[in-house]
Formats: structure tokens, C-alpha cells, sequence
């Protein structure tokens, strides 16, 4: 087992203050809320500090942390409690803290134990318990599912792990991996849930199996944007295309089409192909986005005409707008 | 403790349920005085608003908005007109992020570094 240095998650010094602490705690805990954070280890470091404050916010656990910190970390970072240690803290039976013990590490559990076991008598779902019944409807279990943007134009079938609670033979709460393939619709947006009836955590004594809530989506995509509804591919022109006007071939999600490019087009001009965006009720639009691109070289005769065009196109200032 | 099973393949079903204030309650682990609340303060919003809170329906969407509002009152000590304006913020950061993204791609696109 690995020694968790408390004071390190929180960045503070052994001799911080209580009030030192919970300046840090709180600081930290808003950085880091897996609600607020967009970094990927959000959620542990947030469980990491949870766990931290709990210890060092309360004197008596922090001093029988202190002690054991002294002497049974080992000089290569594992851990190991000192023979005969017993917390005197006692966590998780006294209800003083309303933290939920499930989610702290081993650590946690072998310094200050009873924590899991105390609080999963409370109730199934979270330690909240406010229900009273032995029949219990089981936990939904909520998830995200990123989709591919050509999923989301074909629909797909996609397997997805997550994990449920439910009692053991002996009546306690147990986690366990649940895999499923489910086979998603077409046309989801970002954001929109999907319901799995009955394949959450399943029910205590005979209620009823929670859901499964799957919040989709969105996974980048190498060549298109999404707007809204819109799908956004820029589509590179060379610059005679632009002048003269072309029909190109564009990519769209999952084939391709022949596009109008109007004679004198400029680079940035969007085009809009309705009702190829995202699939829907309502489908959106593709829209090119005009990019004007040079050959590497130009060849000999190319910067010929280029010439004959300057002088041809001599009253055109393209910086007008600048006022120079 | 855990075991692995075997691979089921599950069709997904009314992707646009709706929930009564009886049934989010439920599932949100709360009394309905805190939905009400977060319906006032507009944290969360029925699909129809209508006087009679019997008749509300709830989507999806709610539910996970009101498990996040749960987590941040929670964690982080909350009050109510504190947790709308944090949602509020939290909506809009995450759509200028989404914005960033979307603008960088282009940006690079037009950069030429496919």
C-alpha cells in the first residue's frame, strides 16, 4: 500500500493551521470539483483531497495521522501501519462527518477502517439513505458516451462498461462491472440522454433495478466542426477556382457531393449545403468554408501570368479596409 | 469483488422519457421542496411550466442537472442564488471551451496544418 501524504494533496506544511487547511481545502476542493475541472484527474484528485481534509481537519485524526506518518512510511513510498495500531478515532461510526468513507482509498481504510464498512449499512445509495423500507429501488447509474460524428449520422452499436452496486449473499454492498453493448439511434445530439430501463444497480428486496442514463457526446473530428446543427468542413481552393468559379467534389460526413464554388469567391465565404448537417427531425446544414491555398511553386509560366494579372487588376487594393 | 458478464445487446428506449416531480425526487435522493426550489431560482426547468407542480414533467437533462447541482451544494457549500449563478457560469464557460475548439480547428484548417 502506498503512504498518502496528506499535507502534499492539500500543499500545505505540516505545522499549517487548522485555518491554513480549510483555506486550502476550499481553494483546492473549487479547482478541483469534477463539476468545474476540465482535467482528466479531476475526479481522483478531488476524491484525494476529500479524503486529505477529512483527516487533517479533525485534531485527533490528524495527530494519529501525524504519528503514523513518522513512523511506518518506509524510504521507498509504501506504507505499512505500525503492528497492533488501532485508530482511536474510530471514523465513520460517530456520524460527525457527513463525507461519504466509500470513496477514500485503502489508506484511508487501514488507518481509520470501519469507514467503508460502517456507512454502506446507511443505505444503497450514496450513504443519504433517507428511506426507511427494506424494498429499495436499485441506483441509476449515469455515464458518458462520446459518439463519433459519422455514429451519429448512421447510428451504432457501442459497448459500454460501467459499474453497479448490489447486495452479496450476505447482504452487503458490492461492486460489480456491468458490460453492454447498446445500439444507439441516429441523429443524437450532444448533450442528450439516453435511458437503459432496468440496467443500473439492481433493486434490494424486490424493488425495483435502477436505470442506466447515458449522457451523449461529442468526440472530435479530424475534418468537420459542429455549429449547432451545422456541420462545418473548410474545403481548400487554388486561386483560380475562386476567380473563375469551379464545381468541386466536398467531403460530407460519410460520402461526398459536387459543389458550385461561384465565380469570384473569396477565402473565408461559407457555403451552405441544406440538410446535410446533422440528421434530426430538423436537419442541419453542411457549410464549406472557402480556403484559398497557393501551389508550393509556381512554375515559369504561371508567374508570367500573374504578372499580366497585376498589371491588369492594377486599381484593386486589397487593403482598403486598412485605410493604406 | 467483481465479475464480469456477458456482452447483452440493449435497444435504447424512450430517449425522450420524462419524469414527475414524485419520480426525480426519487432519483435525485431529495424532498420536493428542493426541486421547487431549483425550478424557482430557474437551476432546473420542467418541460411545460405550469402553475400545478403535480403535473411537471422532468427530462433527462434535469436530472443530471440536478445531480450536479446536489454535488456542488455538497462539496462545495452552496447556497441556492449561489449555485444558480455557478450553473450559469459553469453552462457558459463550457460552451465558450466547445467555442475554442471549434475555432482552433478552423484556425489550424485554414493554417494549413491539417
Amino acid at each position: 500500500m502506498d503512504f498518502k501524504d496528506y499535507y502534499a494533496v492539500l500543499g500545505v506544511s505540516e505545522s499549517a493551521s487548522p485555518e491554513d487547511i480549510k483555506k486550502a481545502y476550499r481553494k483546492l476542493a473549487r479547482k478541483y470539483h469534477p463539476d468545474v475541472s476540465k482535467e482528466d484527474d479531476a475526479d481522483a484528485k478531488f476524491k484525494d483531497l476529500g479524503e486529505a481534509y477529512e483527516v487533517l481537519k479533525d485534531p485527533e485524526k490528524r495527530a494519529e495521522y501525524d504519528e503514523l506518518r513518522k513512523y511506518g512510511a518506509r524510504p521507498d513510498g509504501s506504507f505499512e501501519p505500525p503492528p497492533g495500531w488501532q485508530s482511536a478515532s474510530g471514523f465513520g461510526r460517530g456520524g460527525y462527518t457527513d463525507a461519504d468513507a466509500r470513496q477514500f482509498s485503502d489508506f484511508f481504510e487501514e488507518i481509520f477502517g470501519g469507514g467503508r464498512g460502517g456507512n454502506s449499512g446507511q443505505g444503497f445509495s450514496g450513504g443519504r439513505g433517507f428511506r426507511q423500507s427494506n424494498r429499495m429501488r436499485g441506483e441509476d447509474v449515469h455515464a458518458r458516451l462520446a459518439l463519433f460524428l459519422e455514429e451519429v449520422f448512421q447510428g451504432c452499436e457501442k459497448q459500454v462498461s460501467f459499474r453497479v452496486h448490489e447486495a452479496d449473499d450476505h447482504g452487503r454492498i458490492v461492486a460489480r462491472q456491468k458490460n453492454l453493448k447498446v445500439k444507439i439511434p441516429a441523429g443524437m445530439r450532444e448533450g442528450q440522454h439516453l435511458r437503459l430501463k432496468g440496467q443500473g444497480s439492481p433493486g434490494i428486496g424486490g424493488g425495483e433495478a435502477g436505470d442506466l442514463l447515458i449522457e451523449v457526446e461529442l468526440a472530435p473530428h479530424p475534418l468537420f466542426s459542429v455549429e449547432g446543427r451545422d456541420v462545418v468542413v473548410t474545403v481548400p481552393i487554388a486561386p483560380w477556382e475562386a476567380a473563375l468559379g469551379a464545381q468541386i467534389t466536398v467531403p460530407t460526413v460519410g460520402s461526398r457531393v459536387k459543389v458550385k464554388v461561384p465565380r469570384g469567391s473569396s477565402g473565408g465565404r461559407r457555403l451552405r449545403l441544406k440538410g446535410k448537417g446533422l440528421p434530426g427531425k430538423h436537419p442541419g446544414d453542411q457549410i464549406v468554408l472557402l480556403q484559398i491555398v497557393m501551389p508550393e511553386q509556381h512554375s515559369e509560366q504561371a508567374e508570367k501570368l500573374y504578372q499580366a494579372l497585376a498589371e491588369a487588376e492594377v486599381n484593386f487594393n486589397p487593403r482598403s479596409k486598412l485605410h493604406v | 469483488m467483481t465479475r464480469k458478464d456477458s456482452i447483452l445487446t440493449v435497444d435504447v428506449d424512450e430517449p425522450q422519457m420524462t419524469l414527475t416531480l414524485r419520480e426525480i425526487c426519487e432519483r435525485g435522493e431529495c424532498h420536493a421542496e428542493f426541486v421547487i426550489k431549483l425550478v424557482s431560482y430557474g437551476i432546473i426547468a420542467p418541460v411545460e411550466e405550469g402553475p400545478e407542480e403535480r403535473q411537471w414533467q422532468f427530462d433527462l437533462a434535469a436530472l443530471a442537472r440536478l445531480r450536479k447541482a446536489q454535488r456542488l451544494q455538497h462539496d462545495l457549500n452552496i447556497n441556492l442564488p449561489g449555485l444558480a449563478m455557478s450553473l450559469d457560469l459553469l453552462d457558459e464557460v463550457q460552451q465558450m471551451r466547445r467555442e475554442v475548439d471549434r475555432l482552433n480547428q478552423q484556425l489550424r484548417q485554414l493554417m494549413g496544418e491539417w
